[in-house]
């Protein structure tokens, strides 16, 4: 594809990925190169969106163009005439524009200058409405934003509007090929790192000096608050706290004369200075106001506490609330009780790893011997198919063999299956098989009952034996009880779990008190203890959730970076 | 027929217990507030037998309470306080949300609190119900006490438990009634025995702390917030059992009220107080002066149904007891400024000990390095630079080694530099049949008041002694085991012999010869005999039984011989590595 701007040659390859640009006539018609997103066609020029790729100096001469990759396809190449005049920096944004125009480089691309202008008159309540409006004042202000915008593009890019640029802040004589193969090696080796280009500015306006004023927050506020404390200090004014703090200097210097001052009141159960008093005395504070009144007001008048059941005097758990650590965990322990206690550590570990493995080999990938083939799995679909169908095919087979042999006239005649018709004489027969029945039953009944009266020894054994049995079988629910009362009740959807025990291994333990290192933590035993003594539930800590999901999204100046 | 359809889970078990939300809208708290209240209350979840029956058919696991306790929960008078205090928050936050300065200053002044301590009394109604609970209540205020005031929870709450802790230390040295330590690698543990209870307690080390993540600290807050309450009016009642000032006072106020000036810089006057009690080197002032009439012993009246024998044992250990109490008495400690200053400040005052540290370290400081009535002084390092003669340079552990020994160990040691014996845990005792590591069995010989082996004497020599020691026992054993055998076979000659006598008609008389009866003997004869004969009057079953045990007890001897020829083979390869380094050191 190829096409004409104002002597500037635009051109992609047949291929569409590579593109090269050709200037037009002489060496100073180079063109700039502007590539990214074609977002959309503005009133008269080159729309937004666009965003400075390359700049490169292209030969005049033809041959072999300098190469370089399009990202995507769709990409359009504006190339900007030399030297524009200032003012016309838009109108030739436009020619460029034009020229691109016809060019058709999205499928969805239309030509607004073109096209038959539409009066819309929809509504402005919204975003929309306001850009599908297209009135003069619009079309002005499209214009004068788009300037704007291209102007700090500019800046952005090149520093300054490229029509003030001196010509050799743009370009650069090309002198050939021949250094082009060195350098490019000299290149690669001086790459930069990805980083270092990631973190680069890439805009030409300089950061605003004054940068603190932006970071810190509140900023103004604090300065102008410091100042406000910086007047009143030299008025003689100090803040409370430390005219509080002084204050108490001074009266920790000199002790306060005359009566002393009340206490203050107490501030409720932490307050480090709160008094107690004999609670279990038999005229304590607590019960005072209520001695000598008559119960059944106290009752009336609900000033009376409620008795505590007597139940809730019984804890949970008959474990005491400190467990020692065993011996081994001492801190500098015998050999064998060190040994012992690296033992029990080490048999929960194995009870771990045991576990781990466990599920390990049941989600292993299966080997090349255990893996499915196509036979294998072929067999499994089929599977229960083609038995049913062979099944089925017998009884067609049986059904039809019937129905042969049932057309057969030589067949002898079968009695006719008619249920539920009896004749009388097979009633009375049943009737009398039934009694006849019932009367030796009762007879046999009869029978072993007297047998009974001669085994009334061994039913006494039976039955001592039988009861033998309840009783271990009680014995043994009891002692099952009483083990299961030891053990943390499961109190919640989590179950309670051991701590981690605490060892030290040979070589971490202490040489002295000094250089001991302590293991575990006193917080974390006495709140596992609690657990274990089935006070508290075990539970997990709520997890934070998010109501929506993070959405990732890759900067663009991170994303156009490229090596 | 007639009468009232029987609906499911309208009757029995079902009734009896409610799910904790179910529980948690009843009484109109926040899942927070209940939790808290259940707590103070003294109120646990409980696991139903039938989960399925309670659960109404489901089996998903819940937390269940009790109908009936959190209908005792209803009358609490703290709920109301809980609902108040929900209403402050929210007003708080309107008025300074509306910056309204002065509303929130008076809500502020306003705030609802409340006291704990009815609950106290309804949860233990009496003193020693306190005590049993105490071991909780010490172990969470020493360990909330040693916390940063980084925020974790309330500075109020960490000054009241370290007042509250140093209290009870107080007392316990003021009562003389500490009987164990044990330095453990997770902390130290602590038993006294107050007033007949044996109360156990663990402090961290200071300094150790990293907090774990998977703690709550806000039931944990909670906890400590009702031990407090507990704790303070345990102390109170302690020590007016003691006649002791409560708060407690220094003995001794005027002369510090002399010189204030001492300990200025290192506290101010309102915190130096506490620092000193804190620094547990100074005995607390008593209401009524003692006087020597309270030395007098108490008369003893002999509890009924008791023998001569318990009495004088009784008797015994209550002298062993008092001897215990005054391990240190007369000694002077100086405390070098490496080792840990408040346990071994704290277990040398127990028993009885002065002790003082260097001034810079902690206030409270009594006498310098330099004082020449100091006995011991107990050092951490490998090694001392100047030794002052006249007293012992000690490591730490001796000092708890003794208290748990009951006796003050031969120093020889524990010197700086000396590779220190095993600590051994005071809270282990050993039944019969078990293995008694070798440090154990000499401490106990110490105890009963042998000499096991010269301490001038070469290690080696008293190695060996061991080791023939532990030989004999093995002896001992093995012929516990063969005796039995024998008797057996004695008996089987005997019956022989009987049958043969029986068979024999014609008798022959032969002089006879005297016999010394040993009568110890005999009487062991006639002891296994019954026991014997009692063995094979065994029904089966409980025949079987008594094999079991039997089998038990010598797996367990036989164990034991494991583990010592265990030692013995490390304790030999240890000698012998000492023996190689010695020769290569020589040579």
């Amino acid at each position: 594809m190829r096409g004409t701007g104002r002597g500037v040659y635009v051109g992609v390859n047949g291929r569409g990925r590579y593109a090269a640009c050709k200037g037009g006539g002489a060496e100073r018609h180079v063109a700039l190169c502007v590539a990214g997103r074609l977002v959309g066609w503005g009133g008269g020029s080159v729309c937004t969106g666009w965003a400075v790729r390359t700049v490169r100096v292209l030969q005049p001469r033809g041959g072999a163009f300098p190469a370089f990759p399009i990202p995507e396809t769709g990409s359009a190449y504006a190339v900007l005439p030399v030297r524009p005049s200032p003012h016309a920096l838009p109108t030739a944004m436009a020619a460029v524009a034009e020229s691109l125009s016809f060019l058709g480089l999205t499928p969805s691309a239309r030509d607004p200058a073109t096209a038959v202008r539409r009066r819309n008159r929809g509504p402005r309540n919204r975003k929309k409405g306001w850009k599908r409006w297209a009135g003069p004042e619009a079309r002005l202000g499209r214009e004068i934003g788009d300037f704007l915008e291209d102007v700090t593009l500019q800046q952005r890019v090149a520093g300054g509007l490229i029509a003030e640029q001196p010509d050799a802040g743009l370009f650069f004589v090309d002198t050939g090929n021949a250094e082009k193969g060195r350098k490019r090696k000299n290149k690669i080796r001086e790459k930069p790192l990805h980083i270092d280009l990631v973190l680069q500015p890439d805009s030409k306006v300089p950061p605003p000096k004054d940068i603190l004023s932006h970071q810190i927050p509140n900023g103004k506020k604090e300065r102008r608050r410091r100042q406000f404390w910086e007047r009143l200090a030299q008025r003689g004014v100090l803040p409370r706290a430390e005219r509080r703090l002084q204050t108490r200097l001074q009266n920790a210097a000199a002790p306060p004369r005359g009566p002393p001052r009340e206490k203050a009141p107490e501030k409720g159960r932490v307050d480090p200075g709160r008094s107690f008093y004999d609670i279990w005395a038999d005229d304590n504070p607590l019960e005072r106001a209520l001695v000598g009144q008559d119960s059944w007001f106290l009752q009336q008048t609900q000033k009376q506490r409620v008795k505590r059941p007597p139940r809730l005097q019984q804890k949970p758990s008959q474990l005491p609330a400190v467990e020692v650590i065993a011996p081994g965990g001492s801190y500098n322990p015998t050999f064998e009780d060190h040994q012992a206690l690296l033992l029990k550590a080490h048999e929960v570990e194995v009870m771990k790893k045991r576990a781990e493995d466990k599920v390990e080999r049941q989600l292993r990938f299966p080997t090349a011997a255990e893996a499915p083939t196509a036979e294998t799995v072929f067999r499994e679909q089929c599977e229960g198919l083609l038995e049913e169908s062979e099944g089925e095919e017998e009884e067609e087979e049986e059904q039809k063999e019937e129905a042969v042999g049932g057309a057969q006239p030589s067949d002898p005649p079968r009695p006719p299956l008619r249920p539920g018709k009896k004749t009388e004489q097979q009633r009375r027969k049943e009737k009398e098989a039934r009694a006849q029945e019932l009367r030796r039953r009762q007879e046999k009944a009869w029978r072993c009952r007297q047998q009974q009266l001669f085994r009334l020894r061994s039913l006494g054994r039976q039955l001592r034996r039988w009861e033998q049995e309840l009783l271990r079988r009680r014995r043994a629910r009891e002692a099952k009880r009483r083990e299961m009362e030891g053990r943390p009740r499961r109190l919640g959807r989590i179950k309670y779990e051991d701590p981690a025990l605490e060892v030290q291994l040979s070589d971490e333990l202490a040489e002295s008190l000094r250089t001991l290192k302590p293991e575990g933590s006193v917080l974390h035993d006495r709140f596992k203890s609690l657990q274990k003594r089935s006070l508290i539930e075990p539970r997990e800590r709520a997890k934070f959730k998010r109501k929506y999901r993070l959405k990732y999204v890759e900067k663009r100046a991170f994303r156009e970076v490229t090596l | 027929m007639g009468g009232l359809e029987k609906k499911k889970y309208q009757r029995g078990s079902a009734t009896n217990y409610i799910t904790r939300n179910k529980a948690r809208k009843k009484l109109q708290l926040s899942l927070p507030d209940f939790r808290r209240l259940c707590i103070l209350k003294g109120i646990y979840p409980h696991e139903p037998r039938h989960k399925k029956k309670v659960n109404k058919g489901s089996t998903a696991a819940r937390t269940f309470y009790l109908l009936k306790d959190i209908k005792f929960l209803l009358h609490e008078p703290i709920v109301n306080k809980f609902r108040e205090y929900k209403i402050f928050v929210r007003k708080l936050r309107k008025a300074y949300g509306k910056s309204e300065w002065g509303t929130a200053e008076r809500l502020k002044d306003n705030k609802p609190t409340y006291k704990l301590d009815h609950i106290v009394k309804e949860r233990y109604p009496t003193f020693v119900d306190a005590l049993r609970d105490l071991d909780d209540a010490l172990s969470m205020c020493f360990l909330f006490s040693t916390f940063p005031r980084t925020g974790k929870c309330h500075v109020q709450t960490i000054q009241l438990c370290r007042r509250l802790a140093v209290e009870f230390l107080n007392y316990v040295i003021a009562s003389r009634s500490l009987r164990k330590v044990f330095l453990s690698i997770k902390g130290i543990y602590y038993q006294a025995e107050v007033l007949g209870q044996p109360i156990t307690w663990i402090t961290p080390y200071a300094f150790a702390h990293d907090h774990p993540t998977d703690v709550d600290y806000r039931v944990m807050a909670t906890f400590t917030e009702f031990y407090t309450t507990l704790l303070g009016f345990v102390n109170f009642r302690l020590y007016h059992s003691l006649n002791l000032h409560y708060p407690p006072k220094i003995d001794g106020q005027a002369e510090v009220e002399v010189k204030p000036a001492e300990g200025k810089e290192y506290a101010m006057d309102s915190e130096s107080y506490l620092e000193k009690l804190s620094a547990l080197s100074a005995s607390l002032a008593r209401v009524v002066a003692p006087t020597q009439e309270d030395d007098v012993e108490m008369d003893e009246f002999p509890v009924e149904g008791e023998t001569a024998e318990q009495m004088d044992a009784r008797r015994k250990e209550q002298e062993a007891l008092e001897k215990h109490k005054k391990l240190f008495e007369g000694l002077r400690f100086f405390l070098n400024r490496e080792v840990p200053r408040e346990p071994l400040a704290f277990v040398i005052r127990c028993f009885g000990g002065q002790v003082s540290w260097d001034k810079s370290l902690c206030i409270g400081a009594t006498y310098d390095v330099s004082d020449p009535s100091i006995t011991h002084q107990i050092v951490d390092r490998p090694r001392v630079e100047q030794q002052v003669v006249g007293r012992y340079y000690l490591q730490p552990q001796w000092v708890f080694d003794s208290v748990n020994a009951k006796l003050c160990l031969p120093v020889a040691d524990y010197f700086p530099g000396v590779l220190l014996p095993p600590h051994l845990s005071p809270f282990v005792t050993e039944q019969e049949g078990d293995y008694i590591p070798p440090e154990k069995l000499k401490l106990l010989a110490m105890q009963r008041g042998e000499d096991p082996g010269e301490e001038t004497e070469e290690e080696e020599e008293e190695e060996e002694e061991e080791e023939e020691d532990d030989n004999d026992k093995d002896e001992e054993e093995e012929e516990e085991d063969e005796s039995e055998k024998e008797e057996e076979i004695k008996l089987k000659k005997m019956e022989e012999q009987k049958a043969q006598s029986n068979k024999a008609l014609p008798v022959k008389v032969t002089a006879g010869k005297v016999r010394l009866e040993d009568k110890q003997r005999l009487e062991q004869e006639q002891q296994s005999e019954e026991k014997r004969l009692a063995i094979m009057m065994m029904k089966k079953r409980e025949k079987y039984l008594y094999k079991k045990i039997m089998f038990g007890k010598k797996r367990k001897i036989r164990e034991a011989n494991k583990l010592a020829a265990k030692r013995k083979a490390h304790d030999t390869a240890l000698k012998e590595e000492k023996k190689k380094t010695k020769k290569a050191r020589r040579a």
